[in-house]
């Protein structure tokens, strides 16, 4: 009688993650994953149906621990400083600890999976996130703009001090580091641009 | 719907074209013992999963054999 055995579940998807970053969607084979964990190919297939289902399956777990991490003491009622401030905290948090699994979440959101995975996974999300904003134009805290424009300059500097993190450096090669000092003058910034 | 894991076979095949997939489609489709079946066309073994609660992995080998596959399981 085979039995599920969560341990060896927990080595497959650390090293799926690992490959899928490492040499992207071309280089994922479950041959060489079944390999890599020093497991049979047949025990591979037995947890998943196939190469797909295994992408897609570990895309959504990872779209819902994004999830859980950025919901994290957020409300949706919150003022707007109060709650893009807890959203880049929360954000900032998730990325310093799980570099790997955010690289691989955008590989895959990139692909031809991305689309189910991020309607599956970030469902209750988008809504938290829409009631969040609509109710920060209601209050006069946030100028109207459209998504976009708004998507991009609330969370692109964020992102881009993320990024600098994890190359270590910035532009023209300087050493930089993530801090709380950096993150709240530049927070600062961008609350005072999206402000009406 | 929770599978037995007992119940998952999986087998290296000589699948190769999606015709050939339709063909085997044919005969596990109708086949009420197969519960659920696919076949990675992405691998380079063309693996085939089977879930059946009552065939054996012989008898699963046997029908590929019967439609033109070499078919072999893999443990």
């Amino acid at each position: 009688m085979r039995t599920r055995n969560a341990e060896k579940e927990e080595l497959v998807r650390q090293e799926a993650i690992e490959m899928l970053v490492r040499d992207g969607f071309q280089g994922f084979s479950m041959n060489r994953l079944a390999q890599a964990c020093g497991i049979s190919v047949a025990t591979l297939y037995i947890y998943y149906r196939d190469k797909d289902d295994l992408i897609q399956k570990i895309g959504a777990e990872i779209g819902k621990q994004f999830m859980a991490k950025t919901l994290q003491d957020f409300d949706p009622e919150m003022s707007f400083a109060e709650g893009l401030k807890r959203q880049w905290e929360n954000r900032a948090a998730f990325a310093i600890k799980f570099p790997k699994e955010v690289a691989c979440y955008e590989i895959i959101r990139r692909s031809r999976h991305g689309d189910d995975i991020v309607e599956e996974s970030l469902k209750g999300f988008k809504k938290t996130m829409g009631d969040f904003t609509h109710n920060a134009i209601t209050n006069k805290e946030l100028l109207p703009v459209p998504v976009e424009v708004f998507w991009s300059m609330a969370y692109g500097p964020l992102y881009t001090l993320l990024r600098f993190h994890e190359e270590g450096k910035s532009i023209g090669g300087r050493p930089f580091k993530f801090s709380k000092k950096i993150m709240e003058e530049t927070f600062q910034l961008v609350l005072k641009s999206l402000t009406p | 719907m929770t599978i037995d894991l007992s119940n998952i076979f999986i087998f290296k095949t000589n699948i190769q074209t999606e015709f050939d997939k339709l063909r085997i489609k044919n005969v596990l489709d109708a086949s009420q013992k197969v519960l659920k079946w696919n076949i990675d066309m992405d691998d380079a073994d063309r693996v085939l999963r089977i879930v059946s609660d009552s065939l054996r992995p012989e008898q699963i080998i046997s029908v590929l054999d019967y439609v033109g596959f070499e078919c072999t399981e893999l443990e």
